[in-house]
């Protein structure tokens, strides 16, 4: 079982990095600790693969690690507060006003608190089943729609508070 | 289209770096080389148990003699397994007929530890059969007293981070166990000089995996520096090739990234007393640490240098 397991999820990290790097990223906001969070959670992962019962919970077991590890990186660096997202994003978009709409609302978002981030960036970004992102945050479905509920309100409310600047 | 639809195209526009797909690659191969070893190091402890069960079933009546024995045997065994398991102790063995009798580096201390804070497997290595019992006592000494405080700081960092965990809310299903792991790996014996690498990882981060060098001149029963074994000019002679080989690499491989020297990386070695270890083909080899002079995903970075040495 274990070695199945292992190939399952080696092919999975293999096919989903970009996807792992910007999950990282949402929380670190930087490159080199993004890489290095992709990095250590793919350790962790291979080195603990064996404990893992059931196969067909491969990725969102990883999801698990890889956010445990990208909130302990961003605790870690709290200093990134300020920085230029267009400077992470391809030259050819720089300039599109829709663009510059969705990063301003994408930095809200990274400033929600980790619990908030945690479920939105599941549910609207990796388009996750709230089962599956309740046994991620090893909370329940209940908890997860309250926590959905309440990051949209306070995403409303930050970028409100934005725009009155 | 909702706000979070909105603030999807700025989350898939995210520009990936380019080492990434390096960086996942070489992490999956090396934890994949990380298993086998572990694989083989639980076998060569299981071999040498069964060695000790059936040497205590036939040598009961001596006693004095039994104990003699065993640890004979078990020298005997740990030897023949080294011999079969560490390819690059093997392949020393095989190079160098002059030492094919008498291995100088041991085990002399290996034990296993598991609890819920921590996984312990420490492989204590001491130098014997120098003929110089001075310089033994000294290195072996020192070996085991960096050990224990090695052991000890990686304990207490576990358990610091074990409750850190739980102050945040997290339960014990939430902490890992730390692997505490120490290893050794001789790079060079003959006669008069041994070069080995002590090497600790500590699983929670891996920025914590450090080496200690031991490179010995039997003869004069001290610890050899850059500057006994490459001479005078040893900080231009290591610097230079260095620094060649770090343009090298990043040449033919657009992956390969060290810090510029703004950044803090390479600027030449600080003293003789720079990290290296002498390899099979005695030569030395320039070691530096993970972070050191390089991103994370590049790792511990070894540099050969291809002068001879002067020993």
């Amino acid at each position: 079982m274990a070695a199945v397991a292992q190939e399952i999820l080696i092919e999975y990290i293999k096919e989903n990095q970009d996807k792992l790097y910007k999950i990282a990223y949402t929380y670190t906001k930087d490159k080199d600790l993004s890489l290095d969070v992709v990095q250590e959670s793919i350790t962790k992962a291979l080195e603990h693969i064996g404990s893992l019962k059931h196969e067909e919970y491969v990725k969102t077991w990883f999801y698990r690690i890889l956010i445990n590890e990208s909130i302990k990186s961003s605790r870690k660096n709290k200093k990134l507060e300020e920085y230029e997202l267009l400077d992470n994003v391809a030259t050819d978009k720089k300039y599109d006003e829709e663009l510059i709409e969705s990063i301003d609302i994408y930095k809200n978002i990274q400033k929600l608190n980790e619990k908030l981030k945690t479920v939105i960036i599941l549910r609207f970004f990796e388009n996750l089943k709230i089962e599956e992102i309740a046994y991620i945050t090893k909370t329940n479905v209940s908890t997860v729609k309250s926590r959905l509920y309440k990051g949209m309100e306070e995403l409303k409310k930050s970028l409100e508070r934005s725009d009155c600047i | 289209m909702s706000i979070f639809e909105k603030a999807k195209m700025a989350y898939d526009s995210i520009e990936v770096p380019r080492e990434l797909e390096d960086t996942v690659n070489r992490t999956i191969l090396d934890s994949n080389v990380v298993q086998k070893r572990n694989a083989v190091k639980q076998n060569r402890v299981i071999k040498s148990n069964k060695v000790f069960k059936n040497a205590t079933r036939t040598n009961r009546p001596l006693i004095v003699f039994r104990s003699f024995a065993l640890a004979l045997i078990a020298t005997f065994a740990l030897f023949v397994v080294l011999l079969n398991t560490n390819e690059s102790f093997a392949k020393a063995m095989q190079d160098i007929p002059a030492i094919a009798g008498i291995a100088k580096v041991f085990t002399v201390r290996e034990y296993k530890e598991e609890n819920e804070t921590d996984l312990i497997d420490v492989k204590v290595p001491a130098i014997q059969n120098t003929g110089n019992s001075d310089l033994e006592n000294r290195i072996n000494y020192e070996i085991s007293s960096k050990i224990n405080d090695v052991i000890e700081e990686a304990r207490t960092r576990a358990e610091e981070y074990k409750n850190a965990v739980l102050a945040t809310g997290g339960t014990m299903d939430d902490y890992i166990p730390t692997r505490i792991n120490i290893d050794y790996k001789i790079t060079y014996q003959d006669d008069n000089f041994i070069s080995f690498v002590i090497t600790k990882s500590e699983s929670q981060a891996s920025a914590y995996q450090e080496q200690y060098f031991y490179n010995i001149d039997i003869q004069n029963g001290k610890e050899l520096n850059l500057k006994d074994v490459l001479g005078a000019d040893y900080k231009q002679i290591v610097d230079e090739s260095v620094e060649k080989q770090i343009n090298e690499r990043m040449e033919s491989n657009s992956n390969n990234m060290y810090f510029t020297k703004e950044e803090g990386g390479f600027s030449g070695i600080e003293n003789e007393y720079q990290d290296f270890y002498i390899n099979e083909n005695n030569k030395a080899v320039i070691v530096f640490q993970k972070y050191e002079v390089a991103p994370g995903y590049m790792g511990i970075q070894n540099f050969e240098i291809p002068n001879e040495l002067i020993i």
